[in-house]
């Protein structure tokens, strides 16, 4: 890992502005290549979908949630690894979303260093296959 | 003791001696008039016999029971009512159903043919004369509960213990009917002639008997007819009209015991009897069902009120939940960046004035709530502070009972008018007794919840809820108020913070002080109707 050249590229999806920088800057302090989008549908016609690595997402956006999100992006992508954050975990326990696939889920607020153990260890679990 | 008095003016549409009666109520008291002047009618125009009767013994005791059970269960539910609603006039007119249901043992003891053939004590104008008390003294007693009610309607409630009024007045009573059977029974030999047998009446009766009874009811009536004005009122009007057509029944068409008119007679005073049992038993199950709506009501209303609490709490939550993500999120970065082997300190620095930049948000968001309580100025009332406070610990009378907490509430009577948004300071009301409950409930007895109304500098209100729980530690007394500070494990420390931004939008305070020995004391102020109107005409000349 060095300083200039990214490993990864992870998308950050949050309605938030300001949640939304800080995750940025915690993903570049731990060397990853960050694009942030304010919604989902900014990143499904962004064209970056096929170039992504792993995927963070707010669940509880406007016009699009972070399940919806997901779905549509597993279309394409089935083994990317996603984590969601979300400040409603109870929301989550009631309506657990079906055909998802696999996961990872944060409560905010969270500490930021869990969040990169967890970007880490998905991105390790999906790349293992492929030494 | 205001607080009975209070608590009387709130309910008394569920007591029937307070109950206005309907139309419908008023049309079948007058159906039931106009049905005894027919029944009347027809008995003086002959429809039964003239002549003496077939004599039957077996009709006195039944019929004498009859009326004594009637006559107690009525007293019963009087004095009941009474307990309840503390007016002297109730206790007055439960003495005379009483009244009714003992004197009729000296007249049974008396009546010839009951116990023995000429009457088991006395002699033969005994049971006449327990029959003029009786129904000369019944009336009495109604005249002197409308001018009862009627005399103090300023100072009615009974501040003592209303189980020794009730004792009382039935010793009273009980007192006054051995006195009238004796003189009766030991004082026959003086008593004016009525009967000329144990069957006939004599000529002297419409004098002796007669006149002083109609007389009595007549007034009865007559004082009902300008004073009355609740239910029990108006059926009393319509007993008292019985009494007055029993006099004519009893002697025309025929002057005798057991006669078709005198059988009569007896239906008639059992009639009169049972009439208020009856109007009592059916407003008693209406006046319940009613009071169930209410409660149900009360208790759906009471859901709704928490469920806006939880939703407000809910949205703050979220508000909060925001920056402090990004808070941590960031300072988890800049750490990040200065703990490399080089530290990137222009990364570092990008991520704590984003830190900075969030803990400002936190601040505006604990603004906007106060902002939001700040909106409602249109939902602003008057408010009945004691009113409120009655209902805040009504609805939470479980709870209370629950941990067995013992409640003190000195409101003053003379409190000025103060304006608010009245679910807003329920809320306030409701969530400092819920955190009294909370704190005593982890603690040893004795629990003392004391809730205070007091005039507050001048012009406005100040109430206070003191527990004696484990109390506030000077340092925790600023702190409770700030969001997220809590001591509860599974509370979100809004609670507090929201009263406080409700009593500030009011222009009031709210601060805690310890209650010695032992716990905490929560006062909040409002102000009254007036300064705020005078401000808000200074704020206008200021802004000219």
């Amino acid at each position: 890992m060095t300083d200039d050249t990214p490993d990864f590229i992870i998308a950050v999806v949050d309605d938030d502005q300001r949640v939304l920088e800080s995750l940025q800057t915690l993903l570049e302090s731990a060397n990853y290549g960050v694009r942030v989008f304010a919604s989902g549908p900014t990143l499904l016609e962004s064209g970056c979908v096929a170039k992504i690595d792993g995927l963070v997402s707010d669940v509880a956006m406007p016009e699009m949630d972070g399940f919806e999100l997901s779905r549509r992006i597993r279309a394409v992508r089935p083994t990317l690894p996603i984590i969601l954050i979300t400040g409603h975990a109870a929301m989550w326990k009631l309506a657990p979303p079906d055909s998802l696939g696999d996961y990872r889920l944060l409560e905010k607020p969270f500490d930021g260093v869990d969040l990169l153990a967890v970007v880490a260890d998905a991105l390790r679990n999906t790349w293992k296959p492929q030494p | 003791m205001l607080k009975t008095a209070a608590v009387v003016d709130a309910e008394e549409h569920f007591f029937l001696s307070t109950l206005s009666p309907g139309s419908a109520q008023k049309r079948i008291a007058l159906f039931v008039v106009l049905g005894l002047v027919v029944v009347f009618a027809l008995i003086t125009g002959g429809l039964f016999p003239g002549t003496q009767g077939s004599r039957v013994n077996a009709f006195v005791p039944a019929y004498l029971t009859a009326m004594f059970v009637c006559d107690s269960i009525t007293a019963t539910l009087l004095f009941a009512e009474f307990s309840i609603l503390r007016a002297r006039a109730i206790l007055v007119i439960a003495s005379a159903y009483f009244f009714t249901a003992l004197i009729l043992i000296p007249y049974a003891l008396t009546f010839p043919g009951v116990f023995t053939t000429n009457g088991l004590l006395g002699g033969l104008q005994s049971a006449a004369c327990v029959y003029v008390l009786w129904h000369f003294g019944f009336p009495v007693f109604v005249i002197g509960y409308v001018l009862w009610k009627d005399r103090r309607p300023s100072s009615p409630a009974w501040n003592g213990s209303t189980r020794t009024a009730i004792a009382q007045s039935i010793a009273l009573t009980a007192v006054l009917v051995a006195v009238a059977g004796f003189v009766c029974i030991a004082g026959e030999a003086w008593l004016p002639p009525i009967m000329l047998d144990t069957a006939r009446f004599g000529p002297q009766w419409p004098y002796l008997v007669g006149a002083p009874i109609a007389l009595i009811s007549i007034s009865a009536l007559i004082v009902l007819w300008l004073r009355g004005r609740s239910v029990l009122d108006l059926w009393l009007l319509v007993v008292m009209f019985l009494y007055l057509i029993e006099v004519p029944l009893s002697y025309y068409p025929a002057p005798s015991r057991f006669s078709g008119g005198w059988y009569a007679v007896r239906i008639f005073g059992f009639s009169a009897s049972s009439l208020v049992l009856i109007v009592l038993l059916y407003e008693i199950e209406t006046l319940y069902a009613r009071l169930l709506g209410a409660v149900l009501a009360q208790r759906r209303e009471r859901e709704a009120r928490l469920m806006t609490g939880n939703a407000i709490a809910a949205t703050i939550a979220h508000e909060v939940k925001q920056p402090l993500t990004a808070i941590a999120t960031s300072a988890a970065a800049g750490f990040r960046f200065l703990d490399r082997p080089t530290p990137n300190l222009d990364r570092a620095k990008e991520a704590f004035r984003q830190i900075v930049a969030d803990g400002h948000r936190a601040a505006e968001v604990v603004g906007s709530i106060r902002a939001m309580f700040k909106n409602d100025v249109r939902t602003r009332t008057a408010l009945d502070v004691n009113d409120l406070i009655r209902e805040a610990l009504a609805l939470e009378h479980s709870d209370l009972l629950k941990h067995r907490i013992q409640v003190e509430a000195d409101m003053d009577g003379r409190l000025p008018e103060v304006r608010g948004d009245r679910v807003q300071v329920q809320q306030v009301l409701l969530n400092l007794i819920t955190n009294a409950i909370e704190a005593m409930a982890v603690i040893e007895e004795p629990r003392v919840l004391r809730v205070n109304s007091k005039p507050y500098e001048s012009d406005g209100v100040v109430i206070s809820v003191a527990d004696t729980g484990a109390g506030i530690s000077a340092r925790d007394s600023e702190r409770i108020f700030n969001p997220l500070f809590t001591t509860k494990p599974d509370g979100m420390g809004m609670g507090l913070s929201i009263c406080r931004a409700i009593i500030e939008a009011h222009d009031g305070r709210l601060w805690v002080a310890p209650n010695p020995p032992r716990g905490a004391i929560f006062q909040f102020s409002l102000r009254s109707r007036a300064s705020l109107v005078s401000d808000s005409g200074a704020e206008a000349r200021a802004r000219l």
